[in-house]
């Protein structure tokens, strides 16, 4: 099937069996290996990538669905501004570790600061309730996201 | 505020990692790769009569026990874990062959159409069933894969005038690391050498394993650690074994080979936390004082001998927590069983101990009438003591003021006797729990076993090299290491190199494991930084070796366990506070504090990350991680049934540090990583046995469990 | 012969769904799961896939003479943004998994994969939603507890797809739902209650109740609910233990790797209890 998206900003078009994982669609044909597998069943966000600015767990989209999308990677984000305020957020606040979940998490961060760019802890908390990290206890996330939204507060309303 | 060695710093590695770029195992290729996959015993005892293989299209191989060229045995304590099975297998999951191949589908295709035919023994599947089974055992003699005793004191004097005796048994269960990035390596065989690449905590380990493995003159092996997500201690050992399974088919097929794990096969597969029974006997005088402990420890060590001997001796050592007993038993065995090898993870059997002995002391307290707390403070060792093992409380223990702090900081006491019932009906408990950890190699191991070296170098420009074999998991390695060089130096830490260790480039400073990587490795560098700085106008490249040597004051006799087991101690006191549903028994966790001596913290930052990281992981432990075991295989065998904590399930957790410095560790820093998981369980169970006004004897604590205990 | 479809109309999707046995996808996030391969691979589907998510006559939220009548492909997340969701619908579904799943995951692959543990199917039994079935001979109508017929099973026949969920969009005085899950989040159900009722002159007028996770499909006892019905709260509250006998022999749990048997049967009969005595009898007249 041919299937044609925006990925990161630029129109793509592939051909190739629809029932793919978007997961191994990023990986091997485009090489963007900043999303992770770190469970393969939807379970753990380390995939996390933005559909039409909606988070999804790319191991479990097929890329027979994406057709007319926009999909954005880590790679796509990380040279924007948000990405940056992001950035130095979770740097300053401890939020990195093993640094496996990280990628997902500053997705799940963007989708939830376009929709709500001035959350409260559990509002954070329940955005990120579907990405597992083992290291932080989520706290010092939590934090890095908060500091986020404060500081990038304009670029976000 | 002046600035020092705690100031935090932004972590080395955490911009290229929040932006996916930092490489792990699974994002690097090479030239020519092939794709390996495991095929594994479906059987947890069985004779394998004959192994039916599919005709392998050409690029296809398979790569099993006759393609180790030297010892099909993993080099570990023992050497009687096999990389790949032989006559028997021992185990659901254990390695027969690898498909190695091109194509991921052929790989997996070929895989399907294997066929063993299997001759089932009588497999042995927990604690109890292995000693039932000694007279027809699975391992050695009597199943029993370790077994040690030690003694203090006159224990059968005491018991015999006792006032009063107590005895309690406690079960831990298993527990999976769930580190987010599952185990992988990849092998390169080239210029007649092995390079294993891979997330990995111990590359030295490794390299040792595959020496073995391949029984070769010279050093034709090499070892890379790449990025590593996570670790816990379950990339301590089972490393060894992938990197064989990868550098075998890399030998037999002259391409690169690449053998990750799919998150279920890393779950049930790869090794796991040891569940244990504890039996405690205490005896008490006639004004309630304990006069003496008896303690059985019984270990599930799964198949083969792995780690267990060593987390044995560790939990031993911690039978008696952090009291003053003056005299104790303690006998400890690691049984035999048909699961897969239990192996290190964060405590090395010092969760299972003292989750015991503080349940222990908790209900030896309420039985008594008394409050547990100051029932536990009245017996909590002093400096200048005497431990389990003989030896020396060589450093002020701050438990009293850290409970103090407890105390203050969660209103412990007023909630002890406060109503038990809430607003909402819930049933309301509070508990405490004091601990600590014996910082790295538990006795003579970093003297006779390890025997760190570490090596910094200045170059032409000025830029320091940092070559050590530890390994950055996430826990800051790449961070506090650099901070420790640069400020004993007086530069900046941006000029301080440390790269992941590549056995080729740098010494053996010893495994990543045991929370030693600061205190005994950044010890070393310390002194050779200081060294360097004595030296730093020479012309020209600098280059200083630092040994270890063990601290004057430390004895210890390894064949009677007599003597100082640590150099020192880590201390912690948790307190958590549980709402439980009188309905569904669900335990809902309300607060969380944690206070910790651990010295000088190097980054405080990075050591607020692993506090809250070891104490979610903990708090797991006690209540969602169910992991079951049934014929051998795992009931909760992906993500979906086994469960971590998420961002939903605990509170913000408030957690402080009492200053403390400790003369032979960096800058005064001691001990972190392991430590703040080791309250968090026995102080969640002492609240629910608060709550409910029931003995948990048992971990973890499900509304399963409690509706059981309920309706009794 | 393709391994997937991509129809441009219902009218395709149909034909295909007919002539090839093909398996409708729509969000995937349960059947991307129960099928997944090796890493790098796709998953293995044994007929070809028909995508459906993207057909606008799947999509869509009306809420026309007091039915609300929702799109099967109509993802959890865009459910929760309508505002004429019944309460209880809408606190079912925010409970489901995570923000990712609830992205994609659509309320037609909730109900047709016909989980015992499928959280949205007790609130659906209460609501006395209907399931809207069309295939290219036409359409039919079938009330939700006839829809499902066990673990795993529905009564679409080949070529059927489920294409709206029809819900009466009352207003209950009264609605209750309690999710037993391992953890605070991304669990799925050991159990779960669905209720609601509303009171006419003080007394129960209408109590329904569902159980999910504890039976092969989830359970309702009329029994139980008409024995309520126009009792004082004094009535319902002494006659409280037959009414859990009658909750009680429908009850038919499993031990399985989420949780007992015996914890199940035990946490919902007094999750029952809890909702007459603490959530229903409040509202209604009549001494305890």
């Amino acid at each position: 099937m041919t299937i044609e998206f925006t990925l990161n900003g630029k129109k793509v078009a592939i051909h190739t069996n629809p029932l793919r994982r978007l997961l191994d669609v990023l990986r091997d044909d485009f090489h963007l290996t900043g999303v992770k597998e770190g469970c393969g069943e939807g379970e753990c966000g380390a995939c996390s990538v933005l559909v039409d600015g909606m988070l999804s767990n790319s191991c479990i989209v097929p890329v027979g669905t994406l057709q007319g999308t926009d999909v954005l990677t880590i790679e796509g984000f990380r040279g924007t501004e948000r990405y940056r305020v992001l950035e130095e957020a979770f740097a300053e606040a401890g939020s990195v570790q093993c640094g496996f979940c990280t990628p997902g998490f500053i997705m799940a961060a963007e989708a939830l600061l376009r929709t709500n760019p001035e959350p409260g802890e559990d509002e954070i908390r329940e955005a990120i309730s579907g990405n597992l990290c083992r290291c932080t206890g989520y706290h010092m996330i939590v934090e890095g996201i908060t500091r986020a939204s404060r500081r990038g507060a304009a670029l976000w309303k | 505020m002046a600035e020092t060695i705690s100031t935090p710093i932004h972590r080395f590695d955490a911009a290229e990692k929040a932006g996916g770029l930092a490489s792990y195992i699974a994002d690097i290729g090479f030239d020519g790769m092939l794709v390996a996959k495991t095929f594994r015993s479906s059987r947890p005892r069985a004779r394998i009569r004959s192994i039916y293989l599919p005709e392998l299209p050409e690029g296809y191989t398979v790569v099993d026990r006759r393609d180790v060229p030297g010892k099909n045995r993993v080099h570990m304590i023992e050497d009687d874990w096999p990389f790949f099975a032989e006559d028997c297998v021992n185990h659901v999951g254990e390695p027969i062959l690898l498909i190695v191949g091109p194509e991921r589908a052929e790989v997996l295709r070929l895989l399907s159409l294997i066929r063993i035919e299997y001759e089932d023994l009588e497999p042995v599947f927990s604690i109890e069933e292995s000693i039932a089974r000694r007279d027809s055992p699975i391992y050695g003699e009597r199943n029993l894969i370790a077994e040690y005793a030690l003694e203090r004191g006159d224990p059968d004097r005491a018991f015999e005038k006792a006032a009063r005796i107590f005895e309690d048994e406690y079960r831990t269960g298993l527990q999976e690391h769930v580190y987010l990035e599952p185990q992988g390596v990849t092998a390169v065989y080239g210029g007649g050498r092995i390079t294993v690449y891979g997330s990995m905590q111990c590359p030295f380990y490794v390299k040792s394993a595959l020496e073995q493995a391949f029984g070769w003159e010279g050093d034709r092996i090499r070892v890379v650690q790449v990025v590593t997500g996570g670790g816990f201690g379950g990339k301590e050992d089972y490393p060894s074994i992938l990197a064989g399974h990868a550098a075998f088919a890399a030998y037999k097929t002259g391409r690169p080979v690449q053998l990750l794990l799919e998150r279920s096969e890393d779950i049930c597969c790869t090794t796991k936390r040891h569940p244990s029974i504890i039996r405690h006997r205490t005896a008490l005088d006639g004004n309630g004082r304990i006069t003496a402990m008896d303690v059985h420890i019984m270990l599930d060590g799964g198949a083969y001998a792995g780690l267990s001997s060593v987390v044995l001796q560790r939990a031993m050592f911690m039978a008696a927590g952090v009291y003053s007993i003056p005299s104790v038993r303690v006998r400890g065995e690691v049984l035999a069983t048909n699961h897969v090898p239990l192996g290190a993870f964060r405590g090395f059997g010092a969760p299972q101990a003292l989750f015991a002995v503080e349940m222990h002391l908790q209900s030896i307290a309420e039985r008594l009438g008394k409050e547990p707390l100051d029932y536990k403070m009245s017996h909590v060792l002093r400096k200048g003591n005497t431990t389990i093992t003989g030896g020396c409380v060589h450093h002020e223990v701050k438990l009293p003021e850290m409970v103090g702090l407890a105390e203050a900081m969660s209103g412990y006491r007023n909630k002890r006797v406060l109503s038990d019932r809430g607003k909402d009906g819930a049933l309301q408990g509070i508990g405490i729990s004091l601990f600590f950890h014996g910082c790295a190699f538990t006795g003579s191991g970093e003297r006779d076993k390890i025997r760190a070296v570490v090596k910094l170098r200045k170059d032409q420009e000025g830029k320091i090299d940092i070559l050590v074999s530890n390994t950055d998991i996430g826990q800051g390695a790449q961070t506090t290491l650099r901070k420790i060089v640069a400020r004993t130096l007086g530069i900046s830490s941006r000029d301080v190199r440390y790269d992941n260790p590549d056995t080729d480039r740098v010494p053996d400073s010893g495994p990543t494991v045991a929370s030693r990587t600061v205190i005994i490795v950044g010890s070393l560098l310390e002194q050779a930084a200081r060294d360097m700085k004595v030296r730093w106008n020479e012309p020209g490249e600098i280059e200083v070796t630092k040994r270890y040597k063990q601290p004057d004051y430390m004895r210890w006799d390894q064949e009677r366990f007599q003597g100082d087991a640590y150099p020192t101690y880590s201390w912690g006191v948790n307190v958590v506070e549980v709402k439980v549903d009188p309905i569904t028994y669900e335990v809902k966790v309300t607060g969380v504090w944690g206070i910790y001596d651990v010295g000088t913290p190097i980054d405080v930052k990075v050591v607020q990350g692993q506090i809250e990281g070891g104490m979610t992981q903990g708090l797991g432990y006690a209540t969602v991680e169910v992991l079951e075991a049934r014929a051998g295989k795992l009931l909760q065998g992906n993500l979906t049934d086994y469960l971590i904590p998420t961002s939903m399930d605990f509170p913000r957790m408030e957690v402080r540090l009492v200053e403390s410095s400790y003369k032979q560790g960096p800058f005064g820093a001691k001990c972190v990583g392991e430590l703040p998981f080791l309250g968090a369980a026995p102080a969640l169970a002492a609240a629910v046995q608060h709550a409910l006004h029931t003995t948990i004897n048992r971990i973890p604590v499900t509304p399963e469990y409690l509706m059981e205990e309920a309706a009794r | 012969m393709e391994v997937a479809y991509k129809p441009a109309s219902l009218e395709e999707a149909l034909n295909i769904v007919e002539e090839r046995n093909a398996i409708p996808l729509a969000g995937g996030t349960d059947l991307m799961v129960h099928r997944r391969s090796w890493s790098g691979l796709p998953p293995r589907f044994e007929h070809p896939v028909v995508f459906i998510g993207h057909l606008d006559a799947l999509i869509g939220i009306e809420l026309e003479d007091g039915i609300l009548s929702i799109g099967a492909a109509n993802t959890l997340t865009s459910i929760l943004e309508h505002r004429e969701i019944p309460p209880l619908l809408r606190a079912s579904i925010r409970q489901i998994a995570g923000p990712a799943i609830r992205n994609r995951a659509t309320i037609g692959g909730n109900i047709c994969n016909a989980s015992p543990a499928a959280d949205t199917l007790p609130a659906f039994y209460v609501l006395g939603a209907e399931a809207v079935l069309v295939s290219t001979a036409g359409t039919r109508v079938v009330p939700i507890e006839k829809f499902i017929e066990g673990p795993g099973k529905t009564c679409l026949r080949r070529g059927e797809l489920l294409s709206r969920i029809r819900v009466p969009a009352d207003r209950h005085d009264i609605w209750f739902f309690r999710k037993v899950g391992t953890r605070a989040a991304y669990s799925c159900s050991k159990l779960s209650l669905a209720a609601v009722a509303h009171t006419e002159k003080g007394l129960a007028a209408e109590v329904r109740l569902a159980l999910g996770s504890i039976a092969p499909t989830v359970i309702r006892s009329r029994e139980a609910e008409a024995f309520m019905r126009a009792k004082t709260a004094g009535e319902i509250d002494t006659h409280l233990p037959r009414i859990l006998e009658y909750y009680d022999s429908l009850i038919d749990p499993i031990d399985d790797q989420r949780s007992s048997a015996a914890y199940r049967r035990d946490a919902s009969l007094r999750l029952v209890r809890y909702f007459i005595r603490n959530i229903l009898l409040p509202h209604i007249e009549g001494t305890m």
